[in-house]
Formats: C-alpha cells, sequence, structure tokens
C-alpha cells in the first residue's frame, strides 16, 4: 500500500469547483447579509451555507432527510437541506472582485516600489559562498586528469586547485511591491447606532478586507479617525464605540489626514485610500473648506476617496458639495447607503474604473 | 499515514493483543496490518469508504467540506473509535490522537471484526480487498482523463443514483436472478396442473375432428412457445436472461450495461468498494458483538498482564459504547455484545442439548444448570458459519430478553414524540417507560426485509425493445415523487436505452428522448416472480 498521507483534498477542490457558480450567487448576499466581520483572526475563513445537493435515487416519499435534486441529474435543488463549508478568505475575495467586476487595485498608478531579494542561481569562480559540491567535483575531475587520482594505482590525491573552485552567484530579483493606508473618518456627533452603526461597520469591514486582499494584508494599514467639532485618531474599536453631542465640523479631520499622509508616509510610494461615513449635514462653510482641502492636497495624491452618506436626511450636504466640485472624478466618489440591501451597490461606486 | 511499527508502544500493544487472540483464544485472524492516521486523514479514510485512495469525486469533495466545518465548529467529534477495511490483509486504523489505552481495546476489537469476516456465513473475507479497490482507483483516475471532466462527471453522478441499490447478498441477487451462457440454466418452471397442459408438439398432420375441438389452442398454444423460444433465445444473443427480479442492480449494471472501458472502470470501482456494505448491514449486530465480546477478553488479559493500565477508564468506555438504546434505535454494539454472553450462558448451562429443548416441566427447564464438556467457543463460532442477524434475533431474542437488554425501554419525552400512548405502557417508574416487549422482536425482525429503504428490482432487461424495466415492490409507502425522474434519466444514462419504473400503479418511463408518467394496473410482486419462472412476460401493460 503505497499512500502517504490520506486525504479528500482533489474531491473538496473537485467540489470546490462545481459550487462556484453557487457561490457567486451567493456573493451579494453574504456581502449584505453575512458575518464578514468574523473573519478579522489570521488565516480564517469563511463559513457559506448552501442548498445540500444529494445524488437523487429511489427513497422513501416520506423520508425527512436529503435536500435538493442532484447534480447532473439537471433538476434544480429544493430548499429542505442545507450545506455548511468553509471557503479561503482569499477564494471568496476572488468571487468577489469576479461577480462585481472590481478592478485588481494593487495594479493601480500610484505607490509602486521595488522589492529586492537575491537568489544563487548561477556559479562563477570568483564569489563569497564557495560551492562545495561543484568544487569537488571538478577537482576530481581535475585529478583524474592530471593522474593524481588513480584507484587502480593505488593514488587517492585529490587536488584542490585555485581554478577548480565555484562559488554561489547571487542574482538579484525584482519584484513589485505594494503598500497602502486606508484613512477611516466618521462622524460622531450624528446618531451612529443602530441599524446605522451596523451598516456602516458592514460597509466599512468589506473596504477593510478588500484592501486587505489587494494589497496583502501585511502592506495595509488601517487607521481611524473621527471628529465632532474636533478631529483626533482613535483605535478601531473605539471607532464604532465613541459618540458625542454637539457641533459638528468635519474639515479637521481632512486636515488631520493631509498631514498625516504628508509627514507620515511617502506620496510617492504609497497608496491612498480614504473613507468618511456619516450623515453628511454640515453647517456653514465645513463642506466647501473639505472641498478645498481635497482639490489642494488630497485628490493629488491619493488613490481613491469615498464621501457615503448613511441614511441621509433632508439636511444632509456633504455629497451634494463634493460632487459639484468634482463631478465624475476618477478618484472622489460620492455615495449615500439607505438600506443593507444597497451595500453591494455603493461597494460597486466606490471601486468601479470611471 | 505511519505504520504502526514507527511506534514502539504500539507495537508492542499489537503484538500482544494478536498473541491473546491468536495463540489464547484461538481466533482465526488473516494478517492485520495496523496504521497510525492524524484526525483528518481519518474523516478522509470514512469518505473513502474506508479505503486510502479514492477516485476524484464531487460528493466526498461535498462531504469533506462540510465534515471540515463541523469538526472545525465543534459539532463533530474527529476522534473516532475503530476503523477497519477487513479481508485478507485486513487494515485496521489507529487515530493517533488516542490513547494506548483506547489504541488497545481498538486494536481488540479489530481482532472481533476480522474474527468476524473470516467465518461468517456470507463469506465476507477475501484476498487482497484494499489493494484491489486501489488498482481500481488508478483505473477510474485513468477513465476521468480519458472521458474527460464533464462526461466523467455526468456518468459518476448517474451511477451516484444505483449505488444504494447493491444487494450481492440478496434471495434476488445476481446468481439467482441470471442464467448467463456460461453457468447451467436451471431451466423454467412447470407447475404439476400446467404439467398435463404441457405443449404438444405442433402436429403436422390435422384431422377435421381435432381442428374442430380444438381450433384455437393449438394456436395459442403455438404463440405462447414461440415467446418462450423468444425469451430463451435472448439468452444466446446477449449472454443472459433473467429468471427471477434482481435486486443487484448496481451489480447487474456493472456486468451487463453497455459501457465503455472507462464507464466499466467507473461502474467496477464504485460497486467493489461499496459491495461489503450489504454484509455489514446484515451482520451488524452479530459482528459488532463478536468484536466486544473479544475486545473485552483480550483486553482483560492486557489488564492482567500490566500491558495497559486504566481498567476503570476502559470500564466506562465499554459501557458508553454498550449502552442500551430502544429497538428503533439499534445500538449494535450493546445487543450484540449481550446476546453473545447470554448464548455463551446458554452453552454453558447446557441449554442447546435436546435434553433440554425435550425438558415439558417448566420447573426442570427454569433450573437447568447440566454443563456439557463442549467447547462453548467453537459452538459460538460455528453460529457465526451459520447465521445472519436475522435468524440470531429470531432465533435468540426472546421477549424476556427484550425486557433484559430494555430493548422496550423509553424515555417519556421520546415516547411522546413518537406518539406513545398511555395503553401502550406495559410499565413505568419515575425515569422511564416500557413498551410490551412481546412485539419488538417482530418490529426488529421486519428491518431485515428492507432495511429502511424501498425495495427496486429488475424484472425485465428487454422491455419493449431493449428497455430496461423496474419494479418497486409495494410495502405500503411510497417513492419520494420529485426525485424519480431525475433518478430513472440517470439509470437511463446507465443502461444507454429507456428505463422504465414500475411502482404501484404508475409506469414511469425515462429516455434520451424525455420522461413520462403513465397509469397502469398495480401487479403484485410475487405474480410477476411466479411469471418470471414461468418464462412469462413478467409485465406488459403497453
Amino acid at each position: 500500500m503505497t499512500a502517504d498521507r490520506i486525504t479528500s483534498d482533489e474531491s473538496e477542490g473537485f467540489f470546490n469547483d462545481f459550487i462556484d457558480d453557487q457561490l457567486k450567487d451567493k456573493v451579494e448576499e453574504i456581502i449584505n447579509e453575512g458575518d464578514l466581520d468574523r473573519i478579522d483572526s489570521d488565516n480564517a475563513d469563511l463559513i457559506v451555507e448552501v442548498d445540500d445537493i444529494e445524488p437523487p435515487t429511489l427513497v422513501y416519499g416520506d423520508e425527512q432527510e436529503g435536500g435538493g435534486g442532484g447534480a447532473g441529474s439537471g433538476e434544480p435543488g429544493d430548499e429542505k437541506g442545507k450545506l455548511k463549508f468553509e471557503i479561503p478568505f482569499e477564494k471568496f475575495m476572488e468571487l468577489v472582485a469576479e461577480k462585481l467586476r472590481l478592478p485588481d487595485l494593487s495594479k493601480e498608478g500610484k505607490g509602486k516600489i521595488k522589492e529586492l531579494t537575491y537568489h544563487y542561481k548561477t556559479f562563477g569562480p570568483v564569489g563569497v559562498l564557495l560551492d562545495k559540491k561543484r568544487t569537488f567535483k571538478r577537482a576530481i575531475r581535475t585529478s583524474v586528469g592530471m593522474g593524481t587520482y588513480n584507484p587502480d594505482e593505488g593514488r587517492y590525491d585529490v587536488e584542490i586547485r585555485k581554478k577548480d573552485r565555484r562559488f554561489k552567484v547571487p542574482q538579484r530579483e525584482e519584484t513589485p511591491k505594494f503598500r497602502a493606508v486606508v484613512f477611516y473618518i466618521g462622524d460622531i456627533s450624528y446618531s451612529t447606532f443602530g441599524e446605522r452603526l451596523i451598516l456602516e461597520k458592514r460597509l466599512l469591514n468589506f473596504i477593510h478586507h478588500w484592501l486587505d486582499f489587494n494589497y496583502g494584508k501585511n502592506n495595509v494599514e488601517h487607521r481611524f479617525f473621527v471628529h465632532d467639532a474636533e478631529a483626533y485618531e482613535v483605535s478601531p474599536e473605539q471607532f464604532y464605540q465613541v459618540s458625542n453631542i454637539g457641533g459638528t465640523q468635519a474639515a479637521p479631520a481632512f486636515d488631520l489626514i493631509s498631514n498625516i499622509a504628508f509627514n507620515e508616509y511617502d506620496p510617492a510610494t504609497t497608496n491612498f485610500y480614504a473613507f468618511y461615513v456619516g450623515d453628511g449635514e454640515l453647517f456653514g462653510n465645513d463642506a466647501k473648506d473639505i472641498v478645498k482641502i481635497m482639490q489642494d492636497e488630497l485628490q493629488p495624491i491619493f488613490n481613491r476617496f469615498g464621501f457615503i452618506e448613511i441614511q441621509p436626511s433632508r439636511m444632509s450636504c456633504l455629497n451634494e458639495t463634493v460632487a459639484k466640485a468634482f463631478g465624475s472624478d476618477k478618484v472622489v466618489r460620492t455615495t449615500a447607503l439607505k438600506s443593507k440591501k444597497e451595500i453591494v451597490q455603493v461597494i460597486k461606486q466606490l471601486f468601479e474604473v470611471k | 499515514m505511519r505504520n504502526i511499527r514507527t511506534d514502539a508502544e504500539l507495537q508492542h500493544l499489537a503484538e500482544r493483543v494478536e498473541y491473546f487472540a491468536g495463540d489464547v483464544f484461538n481466533m482465526q485472524l488473516p494478517e492485520m496490518r495496523f496504521f497510525i492516521l492524524d484526525p483528518m486523514e481519518f474523516a478522509a479514510l470514512l469518505e473513502k469508504s474506508v479505503y486510502p485512495t479514492s477516485p476524484i469525486n464531487i460528493w466526498e469533495g461535498k462531504r469533506i467540506a462540510n465534515k471540515k466545518h463541523r469538526i472545525k465548529s465543534g459539532q463533530e467529534s474527529s476522534l473516532y473509535y475503530e476503523v477497519v477495511q477487513t479481508g485478507n490483509p485486513s487494515y485496521a486504523y489507529l487515530n493517533e490522537t488516542n490513547s494506548a489505552l483506547t489504541q488497545a481495546s481498538v486494536m481488540a476489537h479489530v481482532a472481533g471484526h476480522c474474527e468476524f469476516s473470516e467465518l461468517n456465513v456470507l463469506h465476507d473475507s477475501d484476498m487482497d480487498r484494499t489493494e484491489y479497490v486501489m488498482y481500481l482507483v488508478r483505473k477510474t483516475d485513468l477513465a476521468r482523463k480519458q472521458m474527460g471532466e464533464r462526461r466523467y462527471l455526468d456518468y459518476w453522478n448517474a451511477c451516484e443514483s444505483v449505488l444504494p441499490f447493491i444487494a450481492p447478498n440478496s434471495q434476488y441477487n445476481l446468481e439467482n436472478a441470471i442464467d448467463q451462457e456460461s453457468t447451467v440454466s436451471r431451466g423454467s418452471f412447470v407447475d404439476e396442473e400446467d404439467a398435463d397442459e404441457a405443449v404438444q408438439p405442433l402436429s403436422l398432420v390435422s384431422d377435421t375432428m381435432t381442428s374442430l375441438l380444438n381450433f384455437e389452442e393449438p394456436k395459442k398454444k403455438f404463440i405462447d412457445e414461440e415467446k418462450k423460444r423468444d425469451r430463451s433465445e435472448a439468452l444466446s444473443r446477449r449472454g443472459y436472461t433473467l429468471r427471477a427480479p434482481c435486486q443487484d442492480i448496481l451489480g447487474f449494471l456493472r456486468h451487463y450495461a453497455p459501457t465503455s472501458q472507462s464507464e466499466k472502470s467507473v461502474l467496477d470501482y464504485l460497486y467493489v468498494a461499496h459491495q461489503h456494505q450489504d454484509f455489514v448491514i446484515r451482520t451488524q449486530i452479530m459482528n459488532e458483538g463478536w468484536a466486544m465480546y473479544w475486545e473485552k477478553k483480550i483486553m482483560m488479559e492486557l489488564f492482567a498482564e500490566d500491558s495497559v493500565r486504566g481498567a476503570i477508564d476502559y470500564s466506562k468506555v465499554f459501557s458508553g459504547v454498550c449502552y442500551p438504546r430502544p429497538w428503533f434505535q439499534r445500538n449494535p454494539y450493546h445487543l450484540g455484545y449481550h446476546m453473545w454472553l447470554h448464548i455463551e450462558e446458554l452453552y454453558k448451562e447446557g441449554k442447546m442439548s435436546l435434553d433440554y429443548h425435550e425438558e415439558v416441566d417448566n420447573e426442570a427447564r427454569r433450573l437447568w444448570e447440566k454443563p456439557e464438556s463442549v467447547d462453548t467457543h467453537a459452538h459460538m463460532r460455528h453460529l457465526v458459519k451459520s447465521v445472519t442477524d436475522y435468524e440470531f434475533l429470531r432465533r435468540f431474542l426472546t421477549p424476556e430478553l427484550v425486557e433484559k437488554f430494555h430493548l422496550n425501554r423509553l424515555d417519556p419525552r421520546m415516547a411522546q414524540q413518537i406518539g406513545v400512548t398511555q395503553e401502550d405502557v406495559y410499565k413505568a417508574d419515575k425515569h422511564w417507560i416500557w413498551l410490551n416487549p412481546e412485539p419488538v422482536v417482530d418490529e426488529m425482525l421486519k428491518f431485515f426485509t428492507h432495511f429502511y429503504r424501498p425495495r427496486i428490482y429488475i424484472i425485465d432487461s428487454d422491455y419493449l425493445d431493449g428497455g430496461l424495466l423496474l419494479m418497486h415492490r409495494d410495502d405500503g409507502r411510497g417513492l419520494k415523487a420529485e426525485w424519480i425522474r431525475p433518478a430513472i434519466m440517470n439509470f437511463s444514462r446507465i443502461w444507454k436505452s429507456p428505463v422504465y419504473l414500475l411502482s404501484k400503479d404508475k409506469l414511469y418511463r425515462a429516455s434520451a428522448g424525455g420522461y413520462k408518467e403513465l397509469s397502469v394496473k398495480a401487479v403484485l410482486f410475487e405474480e410477476v416472480v411466479e411469471r418470471m419462472r414461468k418464462q412469462q412476460t413478467p409485465f406488459k401493460s403497453i
């Protein structure tokens, strides 16, 4: 018996391929309804529930077991059985990209730097790391040729000469590396609780995972800011917890991230993203100040800047002012999120290529 | 997966178990090979019908994906007790996360299964079973490449519909249902009364009186004879003929469906890898009981010589495994183990003797204790060699034992769920209610007539010119309506001609051209059997 490891991986892969179509149909449902915030831990998989499939066969009609009609039978599944399994987060994000037709962000222009690595693939007569095996082989060959090594005549001298030495030569390899920083800005002066908070969390969670997927988890820095009349940087947990009743002034938050972007990062090698969430109810010249900061400082260096009004009211004016100033800009996007069903639409508006 | 030789402690235990099983208890064992698996390998092994490899298929993939989720989320334990593929050699798998005590008990249990497989009346044990299945897996993998993914997937899925219909040990198996060119035909059945009416050779001489008296007869007889001849000619055309209904449907299709080499490989693998389940289901109570019986005996020896420690832990596990369940939940470990103990007791007390059976005095029977100088184990092994679960229960499970083994005992909540009324209650205490033990034996025996599955038979393989006619033997329960169509479409995919299913008063037809349902006159299974015995058309309705 010659099975080294007993595994069903190949069949599982076969099943995953088979189920891909069902999963694609589930993508929007998972984003809108699923628990995406549970996959924060490393290598966490996504638990997916789909209609069960069973090979149709002749069974008693009053049996309660079994689910839908079978594969290959051309029969649709019914709703009785459910099948739960886990898919890797990466796989889910690939499906999201395919289904929502989202672009590969890492290929976007700015912030491209090179990562240098060295691999020892070739060998030469000079260098630092001696390749002992190759050197010894050459030395034997030379010694045989010179007659110093001849077991038939009892001579066993292997002479290692300088020109027999072979060294490992490092080869320089350049691979592109991408780094990104994401600023999340929240208005804590408006009543962010209940459904509003859920919507905000769900959307920002998706954005968080989507950017992690595109740039690699370790290459993305997520920073959270809140504002009432002033702006502060907070932890991710605090971002959804702090609230304040009082005046609102959003422009200081934009000032703050502008300072951070220019002072803490190299704009030439960093991909900047920012997403503002709030009710959009700003007063006085606040919205105009924001537009000015955007035009003068942020829009030129950012890959994407999204303004999302969560359940806006008649008094919401931020998006209107920003949209008037930037029109159909490639970087600045404005959108409103009124209910869970619109999350996928909002994601498309924020990330689609114009 | 690693060989047990990589673990000195387990290897030593295995040697001690084999010593006690073989040398002390004279168990007839095949070569037993033990391997150590990690929990996920164990899970995969179970999805592969306890063979180390299997061809790629989505159903195994589905089950393992679901199982991984259940194990990760704590809904299912990855600690499996014992898994063995019997045969010679037998392959037994140990879970590396188990303690030495558990591993020893698993090995002792496996010894019981292996001996049962060697001795049983159904001749389960065969040579190189695992190796043969691995060879078929390689053939099927090659078939996948030859067929292409899509066709392979389609064909495999079609076969899955037939997979539950493997019955090599049925009364209506291939051997009893089919005459082949290579086997001697048992001929047709002719009743005594029919014998008088046996067909006279067609007379070439005609006289007026005979013609007047028997005007229709010669013609009818001639036609009947012609039909019989046609049917027997089918044997020479197709190489086989059905003389009785065939319940081993996948076995039939494997031999007689028109297939390419690749398709044959898929059918061969599925049949061979699953055929032993029929043996398992027909002998589960005896088999598990036998394994528990010897497990305990061997473990007692191991404890006595101090090869393993933890007798109290072991007894807790043992009593958990052998916990009594009501008859409809069938705990074969519990029932089988206690039945074997009871039978051992009967032999020891001489209650299996002719004298005891002929004793008419009840008091004398009650006090009977006339030990005979017999080898009790030899008698028990003789039973293994002679009967399956059905006969085992029919012969030994009495209403007294039903009560003693708590097979008629229910938790009150469960009783309420299954609709037990106050009139059904035989006795009750604070924690349990007891039902009348008398009908329990019959209820348990009923299981062996259908195994909780509808009974489907092939009754004609040339129905309406090449169609395969299946019959659902009516037992009062209907088939799941929405699955009939896809299921028989899949049967038809393998048979490559129309497939018909007769169920009650409906005839379902599936072919490449479509699907139809027709109303027909219901026919009894016994009538069909009778007609087939007489080499008549089993069913003709359209």
